[in-house]
């Protein structure tokens, strides 16, 4: 079944594979392969994540860059292959209660109704609700975390302001802080500016190359967008159904890739 | 040519005086204390219900709910059992059908809505002779609600109040998103399904003293006006639940005062309340004036009021925002806001 989707992509380059040590790893994935019933989304992953750093993610359509972030977060399980976090093979089970904190998701810009009833205060505070747990209340140490984490998106002086008037890419800031809220270390986001126009995507990149560098906060984004990824991400893993590239976006070959994944 | 004959019954109006005699009546009592807990349960579950967009579940639950009060009639026990009992097992069903994605939400719910309803009037067609209850749980009426009808209600009214107070933060965040919800951690699942069950019984609770007609109103209205006046959840739910027992208590002392059933009245105050809502609504009325956005800079607007984005294209133009540091009024600009050819232009001229 494998053999037969597998899609002839001769580029893998071996050298630019990343030798890092487990021991230092936050995410291992090992021979992994996922499917949708009979349809293989991906195969033969392999990858490991080390922690500060800031990775992009690239691929068409239906390439399987949103189905490796799922399964990285364990919302999907691999009939194949190894998913470890942070030293725990995830691929069976799902995460503990309190590594979960340690992986904070941002998805796709959300269709926020203009009239929704939170302002972008209440939104940063929703990322603390696991934390605080069910039946408690909200406490001042979860208001000071919310407004350290609008402080980090330099949104502090928005906080009054309801989420829905705010323009797409200062909605997308304020998801980042609801995660940046939960004291994560991972932030995985899956296409967060797709649906904004290339200056509020670039500052949105350029927010995340900051608390990649200020905080030190490992970053792994999906992104249509190789000229962004380009020119913030520091290592670019490029996947059709399989990695197709796996190294520095400085590196030459990256651009025939490219060329071979989204054209060919 | 067409011929009316029209009727009505003559309507004696009550005197104060007698309306306040009787509010020293135990079942005055009860009455006016059903209107404010049944005014506080729908108006809070119906923020929820309205902001989750379940608005046609709630109708499907009603529904439900008469056909177990008519076969409780037709048992003749009494029909708050099996009321509660219909009524979660289609929240719960409808809720497992959206869960697993089987088919669309309003198929489901179009499906439960019509086959309950054949239910209850199979159970009336059941029953030897015609029973009162039926219409006064179709119709509803505070003034009826009996002492064993007044503790159940009080006790699951309160259940209700409590679970939702301890579960509000999880539940708000499940409305704004249920994705963002489960991956930082909140247990969606189990909050869905006891959500349901949760506006299943306020239904139900208030299902004699509202009727099965018009229950689902008291539940969507005073959340739909409330949401005409804010954009805090706090401020909302107070709103609502002010609506809800304004229109309950005013809506009991009309159905005394005229002798009409209680659910109508209180039905036709909140609608009233709503459209008044709605033709002054601030929200409505500021978005009106103001546009979304700067079309400009496209950013956060600082303290100052004023643009300060470097890059901003209409750093040269008069780029003045309101108290808000939001809105741009239109008025403000002699040229349209959207248009930007006059930006072009004088980009133009100075090349």
């Amino acid at each position: 079944m494998i053999q037969q989707s597998r899609i002839q992509l001769d580029t893998v380059q071996e050298s630019n594979k990343r030798s890092i040590t487990p021991n230092n790893s936050f995410i291992r994935l090992k021979d992994v392969a996922v499917a949708y019933g009979q349809e293989v989304a991906l195969f033969d992953i392999s990858l490991e994540i080390s922690p500060g750093e800031f990775i992009g993610i690239c691929g068409p359509n239906a390439s399987g860059k949103t189905t490796l972030l799922k399964t990285i977060l364990g919302i999907i399980k691999p009939f194949q292959g190894i998913v470890t976090l942070f030293g725990k093979d995830v691929s069976k089970g799902g995460l503990s209660h309190a590594d979960r904190f340690r992986i904070g998701y941002v998805p796709q810009l959300l269709n926020i109704d203009r009239n929704f009833p939170a302002s972008v205060q209440d939104v940063i505070l929703m990322g603390r609700y696991s934390r605080i747990g069910l039946f408690r209340r909200i406490r001042k140490e979860d208001r000071q975390k919310a407004w350290e984490a609008a402080e980090k998106v330099h949104l502090e002086d928005t906080l009054k302001r309801p989420i829905g008037h705010l323009s797409g890419g200062q909605q997308q800031k304020v998801l980042i802080a609801q995660v940046l809220a939960q004291n994560p270390e991972i932030l995985m986001m899956d296409e967060p500016t797709s649906a904004l126009d290339f200056k509020m995507a670039r500052s949105v990149m350029k927010l995340l190359d900051e608390l990649n560098r200020n905080y030190g906060l490992t970053i792994f984004t999906i992104n249509h967008n190789i000229r962004l990824l380009r020119e913030f991400s520091q290592r670019i893993i490029c996947i059709n159904k399989r990695i197709a590239f796996d190294g520095s976006p400085n590196d030459p070959v990256l651009e025939s890739v490219v060329e071979k994944v989204f054209f060919s | 040519m067409l011929e009316f004959n029209f009727e009505i019954r003559e309507i004696e109006v009550a005197s104060l005086d007698a309306f306040l005699r009787s509010l020293e009546r135990p079942w005055m009592q009860r009455a006016l204390l059903a209107a404010f807990i049944v005014g506080i349960i729908s108006a809070i579950i119906g923020v929820f219900v309205l902001l989750r967009g379940m608005v046609f579940l709630g109708e499907a639950i009603a529904h439900s709910a008469f056909a177990g009060a008519a076969l409780g009639i037709l048992l003749g026990i009494n029909p708050i059992w099996p009321i509660l009992v219909f009524g979660i097992i289609s929240a719960v069903s409808v809720g497992y059908v959206n869960e697993k994605k089987i088919m669309r939400d309003e198929v489901i719910i179009g499906v439960f809505f019509s086959f309950f309803m054949a239910l209850a009037i199979l159970f009336i067609g059941l029953m030897p002779y015609y029973s009162t209850d039926v219409t006064a749980i179709l119709f509803g009426n505070l003034l009826l609600i009996s002492e064993q009808n007044f503790r159940i209600l009080l006790i699951l009214a309160a259940l209700v109040f409590f679970t939702i107070w301890m579960i509000k933060k999880e539940l708000y965040f499940m409305t704004f998103n249920e994705e963002l919800a489960q991956v930082s951690g909140v247990p969606v699942r189990v909050l869905n399904y006891l959500f349901l069950i949760l506006v299943a019984i306020s239904i139900d609770i208030s299902l004699r003293a509202i009727g099965a007609i018009l229950v689902f109103a008291m539940v969507v209205t005073p959340a739909a006006a409330a949401y005409q006046w804010t954009f805090r959840l706090n401020r909302l739910i107070l709103l609502s639940i002010i609506f809800g027992v304004f229109s309950t208590t005013f809506g009991l002392f009309l159905s005394y005062m005229i002798d009409l059933p209680s659910g109508s009245t209180s039905v036709v105050v909140v609608t009233s309340i709503f459209a008044f809502s709605f033709l002054v609504s601030p929200k409505r009325r500021f978005g009106k004036f103001a546009i979304d956005e700067c079309v400009f800079c496209r950013d956060a607007v600082p303290m100052a009021g004023k643009c300060e984005d470097p890059d901003c294209l209409a750093s040269e133009l008069p780029h003045v925002h309101d108290e808000d540091r939001l809105w741009v009024k239109k008025e403000i600009f002699e040229t349209d806001f959207r248009d930007t050819s006059h930006i072009n232009s004088e980009k133009e001229l100075q090349q």
